[in-house]
């Protein structure tokens, strides 16, 4: 192989090698599977979304492992050929190593053209999510809730609705909410699976994130950062319900604090 | 052959790990010492906001040091460290109304989350302290709590979180005792159906630790527990 022939007459070229066919099948194949499971099993893993934040994260997962899968697919491929088409067999070691491609122009400038459009895919798709979900932790008609961890229990607050304060998380449904997350003693991590949010509580300071929850029902809020001895108890429920029942449970509150 | 005795040596090798780290860990595991279990005394039934219950009754302590509980009269390994006792390991009946008394005969300060100064899940809401009935303590004058977490399970929840009132620093010891006259807690509440619950103090009363959440606050049979509900 050399830079002056054309592309095609290379491409050529490799497909009559017999090794190069079975290559490129084996990695069709493994492609296929990966991007099946890609689809199928890391959205179900991560359970129904509450929030179009969790459906952003659910659908980036989705499509970062199904654009990772033809690479991963090419390196199984190459290995699983390597182990069994290329494996020397019989009781001596090959005398040598093939010859190694040096050179190629073309090879290198598809690696890095390839890797480089990918990781760039990544990136300002990233941006773009991040973005979004920075823009809902600063709705200007968001409701405040501020958010405190400590060993090992959540306790939250209401400073809009008269400080009311409470062991579990109330929301009302489609309306934005922004937490100030802040510890009293070590690290922990906010966490509410369901809607996808997931922020340090860090002592001394606030941290902030926000979410709307769109769909009723009751959600586990856990720590997500090993605090201690009863870090794996540190569990609370979220409940969204409807503005009205929102209303009703912060005027119990208020009566029974009263 | 040759391969077959290979893959077979392999199996066996990845066989004898396997056991070795099993081994390893129920060894570790039955070397842990688990504290005694302390089940709720039945006495009759009592009316409840659900009704007509079995009524059990619990009696616990809080001790500036861990020379009257579980770890023996000598203290265990760190005498100095604040307990409850008799034990942490508790358990009550379910369905039923279960009314603990916490004699509380440690000194304190205030506490970092105003909200555990308040009771919480108890029937009415209240506690009695020393026969007076309260809904909280002083911020500033908390020596303990007593906080059941509601963990989000199958379960029921059982949330349940009272404060201990503090002893001045300066109490000094009643007659015939090395510990102040207490300050005498009770509270009530129904549990649900069966269920395993841990308990913790959420006072910082681990001194001389970061934040004082450390020692006694982090290490099992002191400051924190469970609560089986059977």
């Amino acid at each position: 192989m050399t830079q002056t022939e054309p592309v095609t007459a290379q491409i050529r070229m490799w497909w009559q090698r017999v090794e190069i066919k079975r290559i490129v099948w084996i990695w069709l194949g493994i492609t296929v599977v990966l991007a099946i499971f890609a689809l199928i099993v890391p959205a179900r893993v991560m359970g129904s979304p509450a929030s179009p934040t969790m459906r952003a994260v659910e659908s980036t997962m989705t499509i970062f492992s199904v654009a990772a899968a033809p690479v991963m697919a090419l390196v199984l491929s190459v290995a699983v050929y390597s182990l069994t088409g290329w494996r020397s067999r019989g009781s001596e070691p090959p005398i040598g190593d093939g010859p190694p491609i040096r050179g190629s122009g073309r090879v290198t400038a598809t690696w890095m053209v390839v890797s480089s459009v990918l990781t760039m895919f990544v990136l300002i798709w990233g941006l773009g999510e991040m973005q979004s979900l920075s823009a809902e932790a600063s709705a200007p008609n968001a409701m405040v809730v501020n958010v405190t961890g400590q060993q090992w229990v959540w306790t939250f607050s209401y400073p809009q609705n008269g400080n009311v304060e409470s062991d579990q998380l109330y929301l009302p449904v489609n309306r934005p909410v922004v937490f100030h997350v802040t510890s009293k003693d070590v690290i922990h991590s906010f966490w509410v699976v369901e809607m996808g949010i997931k922020v340090d509580a860090n002592p001394g300071e606030v941290t902030k994130t926000g979410v709307v929850p769109d769909t009723l029902g009751t959600f586990v809020v856990r720590c997500a950062e090993l605090c201690g001895l009863l870090h794996a108890h540190m569990e609370t429920q979220a409940h969204v319900v409807s503005s009205t029942d929102f209303a009703a449970w912060i005027t119990a509150q208020e009566s029974r604090a009263s | 052959m040759g391969t077959v005795r290979v893959y077979l040596k392999a199996s066996g090798a990845v066989a004898a790990g396997v056991l070795v780290v099993v081994l390893a860990g129920t060894t570790l595991a039955r070397a842990g010492t688990t504290p005694g279990l302390l089940n709720a005394t039945v006495k009759g039934t009592a009316q409840t906001p659900v009704g007509v219950l079995p009524h059990a009754f619990l009696e616990l302590a809080t001790y500036p040091d861990s020379l009257a509980g579980e770890h023996g009269p000598d203290g265990g390994s760190k005498p100095d460290w604040v307990s409850y006792g008799p034990t942490t390991n508790l358990s009550a009946p379910a369905h039923s109304l279960v009314t603990i008394t916490i004699k509380q005969y440690d000194s304190g300060g205030t506490i970092t989350n105003p909200y555990f100064a308040s009771v919480h899940g108890t029937v009415d809401g209240t506690m009695t302290i020393n026969g007076q009935t309260a809904t909280a303590s002083k911020v500033d004058a908390i020596g303990h709590t007593f906080t059941i977490h509601a963990m989000p399970t199958n379960q029921d929840p059982l949330f349940v979180s009272v404060p201990l009132r503090a002893l001045p620093d300066n109490a000094k010891p009643a007659p015939g005792s090395s510990y102040p006259v207490p300050n005498v807690v009770t509270f009530s509440f129904v549990t649900g159906g069966p269920g395993e619950y841990v308990w913790n103090c959420e006072y910082p009363c681990g001194d001389g630790t970061y934040a004082n959440f450390g020692g006694p606050m982090s290490a099992r049979g002191y400051m924190s527990g469970t609560f089986t509900v059977a």
